[in-house]
This record gives C-alpha cells, structure tokens and sequence, in this order.
C-alpha cells in the first residue's frame, strides 16, 4: 500500500513537471504592458499603434500607457507599478529617462516578468543595477541615420558650404549621435560655423536659427537634429528671405516634415520606423513569454526621405494611423 | 471667522460627508468596473500602490494646505522638489551620509520656503507672484547644479527611504504619509500656531487686532511649505534613485488640486488638513484605476480635471443655497 503510494505520487510529480515544462502560454492568455514615453507626439503614437496591430494580429492581449504632459520617470514608474499589479506577463518600455528606471526595472525583475526596449536604449549600467543586464532592445541606430543625411548632403553640395547644427537637449544620447553621425557622413562638404541647442523644440529652433542667419549671411544649409527645430528655422529662413538660399535638413520625418518635403521646404529628413519597433517588440516579448527563441537586438533600419521617396514613405505610414 | 478654532457648522460637516461618499463612490466604482472587466482594483498590493504613488503628492499638499488656509497659494514646490533631488544627489554622489544629505537639502528646502515667506509677510509681494518668482529661480538651480544633466546610479541605502518595509510587506512611505497627517490634525487643532493660522487665514486685520503676530505666522506657513516640499524631493529622489532636474514638475497644481478637494477653501481660514489627505488619495486613486482599466491618458487627464471641479461645485452647493 505505502510502496503504491509512493509510486503513485513519484509518478504524479513527473507527470505534473513534464506538464509544467512543456506549458506555454495561449495567446490569448497573454497579458503585455506597453509604458509608452509619452502619446503627445505623432512619432511615439505610431510605435504605440504598430504595437497594438501586432498585438490584434496574435490575438494577445495590450494595455498602453504614457504619461501625460511631459516625458517623466516618476509617471512612468507609477504606470509599470500598475501593470504589474496586475500581472501582466511582459512589459515593453520606451523609456523616459534613459536613466531613470532602476525602481520600476527592478520591480520588474522581482516579479520575473519579461521586458524588452524599444526605440530609446536603456541605460545598461542602470538595467544592470535593478538585476537585468540582458533587455533586448529594438530600434534606430540614429548615428547611422544622421549620417546617411550627411552623405547625402555630400553628394549635393561644394566642398565648405557653410553649415549650422540644431542640436537637441544636451545630454540626450540621441542627440549627441545625430551630430556626430551628420558630421561624419558629410565630411569636408560642410564647415560648421554655428551650433546651438535648441531643446528639440519648435520655438527655439525658430529663436536660434534667426540669431544664427543674422551672424552668417554666406550659410547655405541648416542641420536640425529633429524635425521641429527644423520647422522652426524654416520659419526664420522665411522670414529673413532666403529659402532659396538656405536649405535645411530635418530628422524623425513626422508628417509636418514630410509635407515640407515633398513641396521642396526641407530638402530631406530622415525616417525611422517606429511603428517596426512596436511591432518586432510585441513579437518577440511574445516568443519569451510562450519559451520560444527571441532577438537580442533589432536594428529597425533608417531611411532618408527626399522628393523623390516622400510620396511612398507617407503610403507606408498610412497602415499605422488610427 | 474669529481666532478660534475653526468653527465647524452644519454647512462644512456636509461638504466633509459629501467628499467621503465621492471618494468612496470614486473607490466603489472602479472595483466594480474593473472586475467586470476581470482585472484587479481593491487589492491588498494596488492598494498600498496607490497610497505610495500618491505620497508624495500629499505630502507635498500639507505645505500647500497650509499657505492656502493662511490665506496664500505657493507655486514653488514642484520646483524646490526637482531642485533638492538635484542638490541632495549631488551631495550623495559626492560622498556626504545619506543622513547628512537629507537633512542639508531639508535645510535647503526650508531656506527657500524661508525666501517665500520673507517676500510675502514682510515685503508684502503678491504670494502668487513671489512664488512664481521663485518656482522660476529653483528650477533654473535645479538645471543649473548639474549643468541640466540627471543623476543616476546612487547607493541602494537612498531607495530604503520609501522602500523600506515595515509591518509585512507595507512599505515604509505609506508610514510616513499617516504619521505626518496625524501630526498635523492635531497641531491644526491643539495648537495656538494652528488656530493663529485659521485665524489670519479667515480674516488677517481681525487676527492682527486680536493680538496674533500676524507676520510670523504668515511666513511660517510658507516656511513649513518649504520643508514640506524638500520632504517630497527627498521622497522622490528615494523611488527613482534617479535625480532628474525637471522633477516635480507641474506638482505645485497637483498639491492644489489635492487641497481643493479635500475643501480648503482658496480665500484662506477654512478647511482641515487631513482631508487634503483624501483629495490626494482620490487624485492617486483616478490615476491608478483608469491606467488599470487602460483608459487612455487623454481621457484621464479630463477626468482629473472633472473631479476637481466637481469636488468644489459640490463644497459650495451651501453657498449657491444661500444667495
């Protein structure tokens, strides 16, 4: 009798362990928790929609989320703490700081839930702190980018055509990369004569692109390391008369930058392919949380969008808005 | 209203009740949809995330209370909290004992309330002004300390601060959010400071006539704003272990907005603390239970918005009776 028990549970718990091992979640078991840098931009509302396409093409289950007003650390980790609440099996963060997440990263860790990064690298030293050493992450390679903007500006303009760089905020690791990668790729077409940060913001691109034109009367191109600066300069060149003689190059080709583009105002910006972020992003966190082999690192590619490319660019974006 | 303790007629034990119903309704209604749409609200975990997501906010709203009651608003306390995570990281990183650095950059914080309430009792600027005047110079310090770059990887005694557990799994925060209200309710209402506050709040020349130092008593309220405000840098530089120079950012309106539904009354003299205590829990409690039921954050922030206008619509249904 005591030997039959034995037996019976011996076998019991093999049974239950190979049943174990080999239980994969249903798709429609899966729970994600997308904590978004912010919904107030175009760029980061396109990552969250090619996220929840993916999400309804596999039939798992998404709640995304971002703070309100501005990119914060403290509203991103309330919005981790939240999901984890309630359980979700994985989490995908664009973050806000990339810096600023060892509290909500290491929650993560403790309720062994699966985290992949998309779009903004997080800092490894910081991952590494809160216990995940390991976070795949999927996006742009912006040093490349810029620098194929430059390469472009190489092949279009005389050796030492004067150039002034808009900078994004200091310290953002992204806007360091675009400077470096524009000066790179475009290599001795340009001398730089001025370069200012301008925050990333439309209004003090404006700003720094009327004092810049008003020092330099022989500039022939501005560099805005994304868009909205750009747009702001444009402004200004308007302003001062000198469209013709002012060409400006953009970057993240938001869909203001695309129209400018394509009327010949911006002489290229570069795309990157945020909505492939939210997608590959949903897919892989996937494939780890049914056990399956998933990708370390995606570079999501980038492209330079001219006259010639803006009109199947924007039939590309098209899928992605709401 | 004299210089006694505030007087609490029918009208006011009305506005209380009806902002308990609400914050219950508020609680009630969000278990019910969540679990229709089986996910978890009254839990033991979210609960006490939510007392801990809005700790800092309520503590921050003692100190907004206080000036508020006093007859003054403060607008400078989201940015002395970015400016002491900024200077109390800085001290950390550059070897100081956690104990040290968090008492300079309460100090630091204090000098800044100090700066406030010098400028509005004594120099009779404007509180609004003087203090937006001030938000201004402590976030331009904030950027300024560390040339606008944040501050990470800190030892992992700071996040002990909030994180630390006591009683089972609580964690420590949620601790220190009743102490500091219990400690306040009875300074508010067992203390000639708390009843001289009331008093000049509700009327200044009557408080001055009848004998109270109307100017110390002014400027404390902005002092104690001040500590109050560092206590919450401090509080947010421990959660993130990550020092970022726009921190608290925008706070300054969620600590109104938590005193004003709690029902202090922005023309000063009238409210109670602990109630500030609700309003920040109801705030916390919306914020928690619409990213639960994954509304998005357009809808959310119009529904903050609604509620603190509803809360103080339903305060003054007395009022609009009475004309």
């Amino acid at each position: 009798m005591f030997k039959r028990v034995i037996a019976l549970l011996t076998l019991a718990l093999f049974a239950s362990s190979a049943l174990y091992a080999g239980q994969v979640k249903n798709y429609a078991d899966i729970n994600i928790g997308f904590a978004g840098m912010t919904l107030n931009n175009e760029y980061h509302i396109t990552l969250a929609n090619g996220a929840k396409a993916k999400a309804k093409e596999l039939g798992v289950g998404i709640d995304v989320q971002a703070g309100d007003q501005h990119a914060s650390a403290a509203a991103q980790l309330v919005i981790i703490e939240n999901f984890l609440s309630n359980q979700v099996d994985g989490l995908i963060i664009v973050p806000s700081a990339s810096e600023g997440l060892e509290t909500a990263l290491a929650k993560a860790k403790e309720q062994g839930v699966v985290v992949i990064n998309a779009d903004t690298l997080i800092n490894r030293e910081v991952a590494a702190r809160a216990g995940l050493p390991n976070i795949p992450f999927y996006g742009t390679n912006n040093f490349e980018g810029a620098k194929l903007a430059g390469q472009y500006v190489r092949e279009k303009f005389p050796k030492g055509s004067q150039t002034a760089i808009l900078t994004g905020i200091e310290g953002h690791q992204n806007a360091a990369d675009r400077r470096n990668g524009f000066i790179e790729g475009a290599g001795d077409a340009i001398q730089v004569v001025a370069e200012q940060t301008a925050n990333w913001e439309v209004d003090q691109g404006y700003t720094a692109a009327q004092n810049i034109i008003s020092a330099h009367p022989d500039l022939k191109l501005i560099f805005a390391s994304n868009d909205n600066m750009g747009i702001g300069a444009l402004r200004a060149v308007e302003e001062a008369g000198l469209k013709d003689k002012i060409a400006i190059v953009g970057f993240d080709a938001v869909s203001e930058a695309l129209e400018l583009v394509a009327n010949g105002d911006f002489l290229a910006t570069v795309a990157q392919y945020p909505s492939k972020m939210g997608e590959l992003a949903v897919e892989n966190i996937v494939k780890a949380i049914r056990g399956e082999p998933y990708a370390d690192y995606i570079d999501t590619g980038v492209k330079v969008i001219l006259k010639a490319n803006v009109d199947e660019h924007k039939a590309y974006l098209a899928k992605y808005v709401d | 209203m004299s210089s006694q303790a505030p007087s609490r007629g029918k009208r006011w034990e009305m506005g209380e009740l009806s902002l308990y119903a609400g914050a219950l309704g508020i609680i009630a209604l969000f278990t019910l949809v969540c679990r229709f749409y089986g996910r978890n609200f009254l839990t033991l975990t979210n609960i006490q995330n939510i007392i801990t997501q809005s700790s800092i906010i309520a503590v921050i709203a003692i100190g907004s209370s206080l000036v508020i009651l006093a007859g003054g608003i403060d607008l400078s306390v989201g940015s002395v909290v970015g400016m002491v995570g900024i200077f109390g990281g800085l001290l950390l990183k550059g070897g100081t004992p956690l104990w040290a650095a968090c008492l300079l950059s309460l100090l630091a914080g204090t000098v800044f309330g100090a700066l406030n309430g010098y400028l509005v009792s004594y120099g009779k600027v404007p509180a609004f002004i003087a203090t937006l005047g001030s938000m201004q110079i402590a976030r331009g310090l904030a950027l300024l300390l560390n040339l606008g770059k944040p501050i990470s990887r800190f030892p992992s005694e700071l996040g002990l601060i909030m994180n630390a557990k006591v009683v089972g799994r609580m964690p420590v925060s949620v601790l220190y959010v009743f102490v500091l209200y219990f400690f306040m309710a009875v300074v508010m209402s067992r203390t000639r400071f708390g009843r001289h506050i009331y008093a000049f709040g509700g009327n200044p020349n009557a408080a001055r006539l009848s004998g109270v130092r109307v100017r110390r008593v002014e400027m404390s309220a902005y002092v104690l704003s001040g500590l109050f405000a560092a206590l919450g840098g401090i509080m947010l530089l421990s959660r993130l272990s990550y020092a970022d120079p726009n921190a608290g950012n925008g706070y300054e309106l969620n600590a109104i907005a938590a005193a004003v539904i709690g029902g202090i009354s922005l023309a000063g003299g009238r409210g109670s603390i602990p109630n500030t205590l609700v309003g920040a829990l109801i705030l916390g409690s919306l914020t928690c239970g619409l990213q639960i039921l994954n509304v998005p954050v357009y809808y959310q922030t119009i529904v903050t918005g609604v509620v603190i206008i509803a809360a103080v619509y339903v305060d003054k249904r007395g009022e609009r009776r009475a004309e």
